[in-house]
């Protein structure tokens, strides 16, 4: 248990503020990318996208139910994933668009960083969490195979999905941080909370 | 020995190909190189080159190292620098590199003398950065989702090399690109930023002589931030009179961070800004109302923001937006005041009610009307009289009396409390005590000593004095408990009126006033000094004061410099109340210049010169001279007329000898032979060439002049009137000269005086005729005793003489005729007489001098007035200057010649065919 004044509480209290803040700004980013990506791909908003394949879900049954260690475990995963997605979206964009349009390329590059920095948010909460980080390499040979090659169409339908899903991840990353905020005495206990995301 | 110089020659010429520019081409083979090539080193430390030579050039060139000489430029290194290390080898030392300079050279001499370029290099000399220091970065704000973080720092002393900064930042997993400055050294903008992780930041600066980097700065950019001002900044007024709500757009979005504000505000014209706390608008918020401000005033607000939990940076100010409050009900009565004109009637005022606009933060709207009210307190029946009025003043015609006058101002949202003035019967309560003023910059302070009664509040008055136009009154009410203010809007170099009223609650004080002055200065014009009157000693100045607009300032003397041409300079010094001043010793007779000048506090301006002269003699003077000149004058001429009287006859005899009348001589009448002939017209009947060798004097006086009545004077009386010339000089001696016509003399006193005359006696007295140059006189004339009348008037002459004779008759009647003579007959006539004389003096013997005393002349001497006399003589002149025919005829018929008399002369009786003697 770590005392409230502890060094590795208050780095946690303001890893754990930071990352909240990041993943708002990252969620009103993404919402905003999302329209421009939409608007930008010719693509209707109210579009039904299938799950992307290999990139966790939101949405969690008994999410109060989950642990801090299990709750930043999936937020990694998820991030590392959309990190891994969002890299690739942005060379499809820089293929099809070239330097036209700058603009959506710059904030989907962005995104990125934001994604990349909440997973390091993540990682150093791990740490503080005295757990293991899982490896990346690990898990990109474990994880979902390099995706089919798709058609132009799928390309920006994929893209579409992958921004949807990282706004939903974004409140939900938020929600999981301030979980883990708040003042536990055991931050593996899962709160009581009835909200879900 | 010539084959050796040439080979030398050429082996020179080898050389110099070896070591052309070009050497190290490949193409051409170098005798030798230095170590290190082109070296950079750290200013201050110490250097050490080789040179090397080729051992091919040793045999062909006889070229060794204790040859190779060293040079820096074209400067050569003293040889103590060089160290031989062996037979192709020469390195030379620097302990300090500041000495080096580009190119180092290393060179031969060949036999000693000609010297040849082996190789040489740059040098480069300069410092290894330093650290750079002070490293800071912001954040701007550029768009809505830009973001910029420029940072800055020190790059430390110059390096006199080429040194590259880099700006590198990083997270822990991610390494971004460098930022590299363009064209500056100390500054970098990083256009990627991204928040909420945290990014170490550093600087790196590189040259050839090393790398330093400046400390980390680990910041989170969200924490360096420099927001936009809020935008869209909009003020609206809500229905509080006092309040207007603000309301404004965030640039950022709370996702990005939270902001707090400052707002600020200030009256539209003042430059004075109010804060709202910050306490207050520490939340992030849209809109805020700002409380507590003044009805009907427009107000300027702008705002700013940062992040919430003050970490970063202020925005800048946004933009002014103004909004004015709504109105509300004025907050104070106007101060009200009254100026009372009895000038018509003491008994019936003009009341001049005057207030002032209330200011706008009272007013607080726009004035739409004032109420006045006027109470009579002397009288509870007169009913109270209100008027609506839209100016700020009301004039009203009341009766003598105690009133009430009470004012509101109205506008759209209410009325104000009223303002109360009492307007007493007298002012009968104290005054004010020592009312002062004292200038205080721009401001005219005036200050009073409080009376010792509760006073509820003071009037001022004040109004710039005028010599052209009227006073128009300022006035300004204070506290009563206050004892002084300050008075705006005076103009410097002004005299102004200032009057203090203290208003009681039961009636009001008599004004006190005084009279000042912001600023002083000298007066515009000195004073026109001109002489009231000019005395001997003393002259008496004149002067009008000065008008108050060219006093510019209270005049405190008059000072009068007068003096003369050549004179010192005399000053006098005059009180200014005065228009007038009496110079006193002056120099009589001397010319003075007087010029006058007037001061103030502040100076003083002189009038123009004015010169006058003192008079040569004082007062009275010249009477005390004329007066006993004109008196010693009068007295002598006094004593000479007495003396002349007194010697009267002695004069007389001296000056008008007595000539006989020819005319009345009895010698023609008793000279038969004589014809009658009157005409004497030529001058030698009058002067022949016989004369008078005897005169016999015939005397005749009349016995008594009382026996003349006025009856016998009628005649005269007439005659005086008609033939006033004739009477006039028929007796004087003179006057027969004049007389225009003996005949008619004669003629006129026979028809007159014929019956009295009869009773003359005449006295006839012997006329002996001597010849004339030895001629025989023709008749003798002797006394007769004969009683018969020969002419008219000889026998009146005969009845008033009586025969006797009497001298002191003669004499009596010689004044009488020369008194007349003297005084109306003229002076021609005399001068006439006199010609007469010289003409014939050498031949005149004697004249028959005739006394005629009787009626005939007597008028002549008593019975004319003077200003008859005036008149004839008058009459007398005209006749002697413009008749000049009858003088001679007159003087002629009496200085007839003798022998020609019996021809010539014949009385006018005779003529006149009366009695003829036998």
């Amino acid at each position: 248990m770590a005392a409230a004044d502890s060094p590795s509480a208050a780095l946690r209290r303001d890893l754990c503020s930071r990352g909240i803040r990041l993943a708002g700004k990252m969620r009103a980013d993404v919402v905003d990318l999302l329209d421009a990506y939409v608007e930008q791909q010719g693509l209707d908003a109210s579009a039904s996208v299938a799950a992307v394949e290999g990139l966790p879900l939101a949405a969690v049954e008994r999410w109060d139910e989950q642990t801090g260690t299990q709750r930043l475990l999936e937020n990694l995963a998820a991030y590392r994933a959309f990190r891994a997605l969002l890299a690739q979206m942005l060379e499809e964009q820089r293929e099809q668009l070239g330097e036209a349009d700058a603009g959506l390329g710059r904030a989907l590059a962005a995104v990125l960083l934001q994604v990349s920095a909440f997973a390091y948010h993540l990682e150093e909460l791990l740490r503080l969490e005295s757990r293991g980080i899982p490896g990346e390499e690990e898990e990109e040979e474990d994880g979902p195979p390099p995706p089919p090659r798709l058609s132009l169409f799928e390309q920006k339908l994929r893209g579409l999905g992958v921004l949807r899903e990282l706004a939903q991840w974004a409140v939900r990353s938020v929600r999981d941080l301030r979980q883990l905020a708040k003042p536990s005495p055991a931050t593996g206990v899962a709160p009581g909370l009835a909200e879900s995301p | 020995m010539f084959s050796r110089w040439n080979w030398v020659a050429c082996g020179f010429c080898l050389v110099l190909n070896i070591c052309s520019p070009d050497a190290s081409s490949g193409l051409v083979q170098s005798c030798g190189h230095i170590i290190p090539e082109s070296p950079v080193l750290a200013l201050g430390s110490n250097f050490t080159a080789l040179c090397i030579l080729n051992e091919s050039c040793l045999d062909f060139g006889n070229i060794y190292a204790s040859q190779i000489i060293w040079k820096i430029k074209n400067r050569l290194v003293p040889k103590e620098q060089y160290r031989e290390i062996n037979r192709t080898v020469s390195s030379v030392t620097f302990n300090d590199t500041s000495s080096l300079a580009t190119p180092l050279t290393c060179n031969i001499l060949a036999d000693g003398q000609i010297e040849q370029n082996i190789y040489g290099i740059t040098v480069t000399v300069g410092l290894a950065p330093e650290k750079p220091k002070n490293l800071s970065c912001i954040v701007h704000q550029v768009s809505r989702f830009t973001y910029v973080m420029t940072c800055t720092w020190n790059p430390g002393r110059h390096t006199f090399l080429d040194t590259q900064f880099r700006l590198r930042y990083s997270w822990p997993e991610e390494i971004f690109p460098d930022c590299i400055p363009k064209d500056v050294n100390n500054s970098c903008t990083i256009t990627d930023i991204q928040f909420f992780v945290n990014t170490e930041i550093w600087v790196e600066a590189t040259n050839a002589l090393g790398k330093a980097e400046s400390d980390p700065l680990v910041v989170d950019p969200i924490d360096i931030v420099k927001p936009l001002s809020p935008q869209n900044v909009s003020v609206s007024s809500g229905i509080l009179p006092t309040v207007l709500k603000l309301s404004w757009e965030n640039w950022i979005s709370d996702a990005v961070m939270t902001l707090k504000f400052n707002i600020r505000y200030r009256i539209v014209g003042d430059t004075n800004w109010m804060e709202v706390p910050s306490e207050d608008t520490a939340s992030p918020r849209t809109s805020f109302s700002v409380q507590g401000l003044r009805p009907y005033t427009e107000y300027a607000f702008s705002i700013r923001c940062m992040k919430e939990d003050g970490e970063g940076y202020w925005s800048d100010w946004s933009e002014e937006k103004t909004g004015i409050t709504p109105e509300d009900q004025p907050s104070k009565g106007p101060p009200i005041w009254r100026i009372i004109d009895t000038s018509h009637s003491p008994a019936f005022w003009t009341v001049h009610l005057i207030w002032k606009a209330l200011k706008p933060f009272e007013a607080n709207g726009v004035i739409l009307q004032y109420e006045v009210t006027v109470r009579d307190k002397s009288s509870l029946s007169c009913p109270v009289k209100k008027y609506n009025v839209t100016s700020t003043n009301h004039t009203l015609q009341l009766p003598e009396g105690t009133y009430e006058v009470t004012l509101i101002a109205r506008n759209s949202v209410g009325a104000s409390p009223p303002s109360v003035l009492l307007i007493p019967a007298s002012n009968s309560k104290a005054p004010v005590k020592n009312l002062r003023t004292l200038p205080k910059h721009d401001k005219l302070w005036v200050g009073w000593t409080a009376p010792n009664s509760y006073v509820l509040k003071y009037v001022i008055e004040w109004c710039l004095v005028s010599s052209s136009s009227d006073c128009i009154i300022e006035w300004q009410i204070a506290l009563g408990d206050v004892q002084g203010i300050d008075l705006k809007g005076i103009k410097p170099f002004k005299c102004y009126l200032i009057t203090v009223y203290p208003l009681y609650a039961d009636g009001q004080g008599s004004g006190q006033s005084v009279k000042a002055y912001l600023k002083q200065d000298r007066p515009s014009k000195g004073p026109t000094v001109q002489t009231k009157k000019v005395g001997k000693a003393e002259a008496v100045l004149t002067w009008n004061h000065l008008t108050v607009e060219e006093q510019n300032g209270f005049i405190r003397n008059y000072t009068i410099l007068y003096k003369t041409i050549d004179g010192n300079e005399t000053v006098v010094t005059v009180d200014p109340s005065k228009t007038e001043y009496t110079l006193s010793s002056l120099t009589s007779d001397t010319l003075y210049t007087v010029r006058m000048m007037a001061s103030t506090d502040n100076g003083s301006r002189t009038g123009p010169d004015f010169t006058f002269t003192t008079q040569k003699f004082g007062k009275g003077e010249i009477e005390a001279i004329v007066v006993p000149v004109c008196l010693a004058f009068l007295l002598i001429v006094l004593l000479g007329v007495l003396f002349c009287f007194n010697k009267r006859d002695l004069i007389k005899k001296h000056i008008w000898p007595i000539v006989p009348d020819p005319s009345k001589s009895n010698i023609a009448q008793w000279s038969p032979q004589v014809p009658a002939k009157h005409n004497f017209n030529s001058k030698d009947q009058m002067y022949p060439e016989g004369s008078f060798t005897d005169v016999s004097v015939v005397e005749i006086e009349a016995d008594d002049k009382k026996s003349f009545s006025e009856q016998d004077l009628k005649p005269f009386d007439l005659l005086k009137k008609e033939k006033s010339t004739s009477e006039g000089h028929s007796s004087g001696i003179g006057g027969s000269s004049c007389m225009s016509s003996p005949r008619q003399s004669v003629s006129d006193s026979d028809e007159g005086e014929t019956t009295q005359n009869t009773s003359s006696t005449v006295q006839y007295s012997t006329v002996v005729l001597n010849g004339y140059r030895d001629q025989t006189p023709l008749q003798v004339f002797s006394r007769s005793e004969s009683t018969q009348p020969l002419l008219d008037s000889e026998e009146r002459s005969e009845d008033h003489s009586g025969g006797a004779d009497s001298t002191a008759q003669r004499q009596q009647y010689f004044r009488q005729n020369g008194g007349q003579d003297e005084t109306n007959t003229d002076r021609l006539c005399f001068e006439g007489t006199k010609q007469i004389t010289h003409a014939d003096e050498g031949d005149l013997v004697g004249f028959v001098q005739l006394q005629i005393s009787g009626q005939s002349s007597q008028p002549l001497g008593f019975g004319m007035e003077k200003n008859t006399q005036e008149a004839a003589l008058s009459s007398v002149l005209q006749t002697c200057t413009e008749g000049q025919t009858v003088r001679p005829e007159t003087v002629e018929e009496n200085l007839l010649p003798v022998d020609e008399m019996p021809k010539s002369y014949l009385p006018q009786t005779v003529r006149q065919g009366g009695y003829m003697p036998q």
